[in-house]
């Protein structure tokens, strides 16, 4: 964060939070910025549009810093947008407004509600047509298992939750209204929810519909061009997907069918390792999601001024440099986190709860909670010494952990007095 | 310091003498044991667990709260246990078929009635677990005695205690709440304190607007050298105000906080000792406008949004609160 080279602090403080505006919107003419896009932005594998979608408006030709069409709903978005979710002050906000950043994504559920609380104190003093606001409704029968509305589904819910979140914003209408996390084919076309999303827009209270998706999103993805309903899909992007490749084949389609894409979780947590020694470059890991053209927009949360400038910087320049691709090459650890896949589950011979024990040695070895390791082992019901009878592990892990020795080494925690974990 | 100490009204000083006794027994306290998962969730005559218990942990939250996970991320999340209540001899299907009967209007198909579902945050440590319960708690809601504090709403109720944030959701059967029921015996299976921040009694009655207080982790005022904030809006005079507290590890820490911060912002230079370890200096602030700062020991402490006139008084009492808390 602290690399800033053409906006340093002392410009900030110089030109104040007005400045931030004049120095993203300095960045250069349409015609260079445009330009530069082209040139820099070609994708290595994506597969583009043939044709641009017939409803979208030509390329943004307004000064400033590069914007891309948002689809079919001929919105001029910049490429940077700002994930609204975790900030809770509302200067940050406005400084970002006036640095260039207008499209704003935030959640009914966000905060429980105190997030769009937050920005209704920011939005009802700037003209409605200088923001583009973005929100989403999560309904309360969808299982988050298996990502399946329920028969009792109200779709009455969206236009219940929709109506609190307009007063929250102090707004009559949004611009965006998303169907929360959404991962799967079924859920996406499911009628009462279609219907209840489209009286939303006719109603006037949202201008256009989407979906937001971080599992099983090329499914998902598929499904909203299939439902021709959703103007947009907010996706996850990033580099550190393991099916990148096809969450990217389906983003392209999505475009190539007129919908709008916004990336999102495109800088992929902070730390490579889970001892939180290894940061990721995180304006890289930005830039490495917009070089798709097919996607319009990426939303990176941001809570701090610096986090703002980064950003920003981005925003004037997506430019992915040969230093910054190298650094999203660094280090493949295999890391802590069981995803809980459940692959490992079949082929181990002694039916070891394996997802648990990698938590335990997650618990152990990247928090250093020893006492939470312990007592989590002590739940399991386990043989005295697990994998000690097995002899070649027939277990292949998703990750690429050494399942067979985590389970020996932190098994070994049930026995350390609880005296001497601390 | 004596003098100012004696000048002061004795409310203030009985103030200070709880808060030395708050802070000595907060250190006191022994961190409770984490129980097991299935002991979170008492037996309650009448009801069954019809899913659950189930566990998530700081890499899977987002499956079950999307997004937001990565505020309570910032609170320390440690895991999270949550389960499903319906009525003996209940099919949950049935139920849930009933509880939507009940929303439509037709009440005598809705004596099934609710179904509760339990969420139980555990984070690292309750003033983790207090921070995340102030950054989601609504204005303008009536507190309830439960655990450390609680509120509730038609179809909901939320509480801390100890390191524990707990949320309930009843659907359906909404003639009768459960809620309270429920709370009161989920709370009473969760060791911790039941007692507020000792931090907050450090805070100036006068203005104070009740239970508004927030606690940051991380970030305060978009600052990332800025970390483990307490902010506390004020109303004086027509001046609405925060004062916050923020806690060093230790002196050093504060210093470095101080001349980030000066370097971030305009600061007209500071009034310090010798050593800087303790001083005053206001900020231009590039997001905030201007920020009235002081420090001292591993404590720095303010006043942002519209210091007025009367800020200079709350600042020195808030101050010599701070210095009594410390020891």
């Amino acid at each position: 964060m602290s690399n800033t080279k053409s906006l340093e602090r002392r410009d900030v403080l110089r030109l104040g939070v007005g400045g931030l505006a004049a120095g993203a919107l300095s960045a250069g003419c349409a015609t260079v910025a445009s330009s530069q896009e082209k040139k820099t932005l070609a994708p290595e594998t994506a597969p583009q549009p043939k044709q641009a979608p017939a409803t979208a408006p030509a390329a943004a030709k307004t000064a400033g810093p590069p914007r891309r069409v948002l689809g079919r709903t001929g919105i001029e978005v910049p490429i940077v947008s700002m994930g609204v979710m975790n900030a809770d002050n509302p200067n940050l906000v406005r400084a970002a407004l006036d640095g260039g950043i207008f499209l704003l994504d935030t959640a009914h559920g966000y905060q429980e509600g105190r997030n769009e609380e937050m920005l209704g104190t920011v939005l009802p003093d700037r003209k409605r047509d200088s923001f583009v606001l973005a929100t989403k409704v999560h309904l309360s029968t969808l299982d988050r298992k298996t990502g399946l509305f329920s028969k009792e589904t109200r779709g009455e819910e969206i236009g219940e939750k929709l109506d609190i979140s307009l007063k929250r914003l102090g707004l009559d209408h949004v611009d965006i209204l998303h169907l929360h996390n959404q991962s799967a084919r079924e859920s996406v076309l499911y009628e009462p929810v279609l219907k209840a999303l489209e009286k939303a827009k006719r109603d006037g209270k949202t201008r256009f519909i989407g979906l937001s998706t971080h599992k099983n999103e090329p499914e998902v993805i598929r499904a909203a061009v299939e439902a021709k309903l959703y103007d947009v899909v907010l996706t996850s992007y990033n580099f550190r997907q393991d099916h990148h490749l096809q969450v990217q084949k389906a983003v392209a389609e999505a475009a190539l069918a007129g919908l709008g894409i916004v990336a999102m979780k495109t800088q992929a947590g902070i730390y490579w390792d889970k001892e939180k020694q290894s940061p990721i470059n995180m304006k890289a890991a930005l830039k490495w999601a917009l070089r798709d053209p097919n996607v319009h927009t990426a939303i990176p949360g941001f809570t701090t001024l610096d986090q703002l400038q980064t950003d920003l910087e981005v925003l004037r320049d997506p430019t992915l440099t040969d230093d910054e691709k190298r650094s999203l090459e660094a280090p493949k650890l295999a890391g802590f986190f069981c995803q809980g896949c459940d692959q490992c589950l079949d082929p181990c011979l002694q039916k070891l709860p394996i997802p648990e024990l990698m938590r335990s040695f997650m618990y152990a070895h990247a928090y250093r909670n020893r006492e939470a390791a312990q007592a989590l082992l002590l739940e399991l019901e386990l043989p005295e010494s697990p994998c000690d009878d097995c002899g070649e592990c027939p277990v292949r892990c998703a990750k690429g952990f050494d399942v067979r020795e985590r389970v020996r080494d932190i098994v070994r925690l049930r026995e350390v007095p609880r005296e001497f974990l601390v | 310091m004596r003098r100012r100490l004696c000048s002061l009204p004795g409310a203030l000083l009985a103030l200070l003498a709880a808060s030395a006794s708050a802070s000595s027994q907060a250190a006191a306290e022994p961190k409770p044991a984490t129980p097991p998962t299935a002991s979170l969730f008492p037996k309650i005559e009448g009801w069954r667990i019809s899913d659950g218990p189930t566990r998530y942990t700081p890499e899977t939250l987002f499956e079950y709260i999307d997004g937001g996970a990565d505020l309570f991320l910032q609170f320390d999340f440690q895991d999270l246990a949550c389960a499903t209540y319906v009525k003996d001899g209940v099919d949950r299907d049935k139920n849930r078929r009933s509880a939507r009967a009940s929303q439509d209007g037709d009440r005598s198909r809705a004596a099934a009635g609710a179904e509760i579902t339990v969420d139980i945050y555990h984070h690292r440590d309750a003033m983790r677990a207090f921070g995340i319960y102030t950054q989601e708690r609504p204005t303008g809601t009536t507190p309830l005695p439960i655990g450390i504090e609680g509120y509730a709403g038609q179809d909901y109720l939320e509480f801390v205690v100890g390191p524990y944030y707990v949320k309930l959701v009843q659907s359906g059967g909404r003639e009768t709440s459960f809620l309270r029921l429920f709370a009161d015996k989920v709370a009473a299976g969760l060791p911790g304190t039941r007692e507020a921040p000792a931090i907050l009694k450090c805070f100036p009655d006068r203005g104070k607007r009740a239970r508004a207080e927030k606690l940051a982790a991380r970030d305060f005022l978009g600052h990332p050298f800025l970390h483990d904030a307490v902010a506390v809006p004020y109303q004086i005079n027509g001046a609405n105000l925060r004062l916050f507290a923020v806690e060093g590890k230790d002196s050093a820490d504060v210093r470095a906080m101080v001349k980030r911060y000066r370097a971030a912002g305009k600061s007209p230079g500071a009034e310090a000792d010798s050593a800087g370890s303790e001083g005053s200096a206001t900020v231009k602030d590039p997001l905030n406008g201007e920020v009235v700062l002081r420090w001292k020991g591993r404590w720095l402490w303010g006043v942002v949004d519209q210091p007025c006139t009367e800020c200079k008084a709350l600042l020195d009492e808030l101050g010599l609160s701070l210095s009594v808390f410390d020891r």
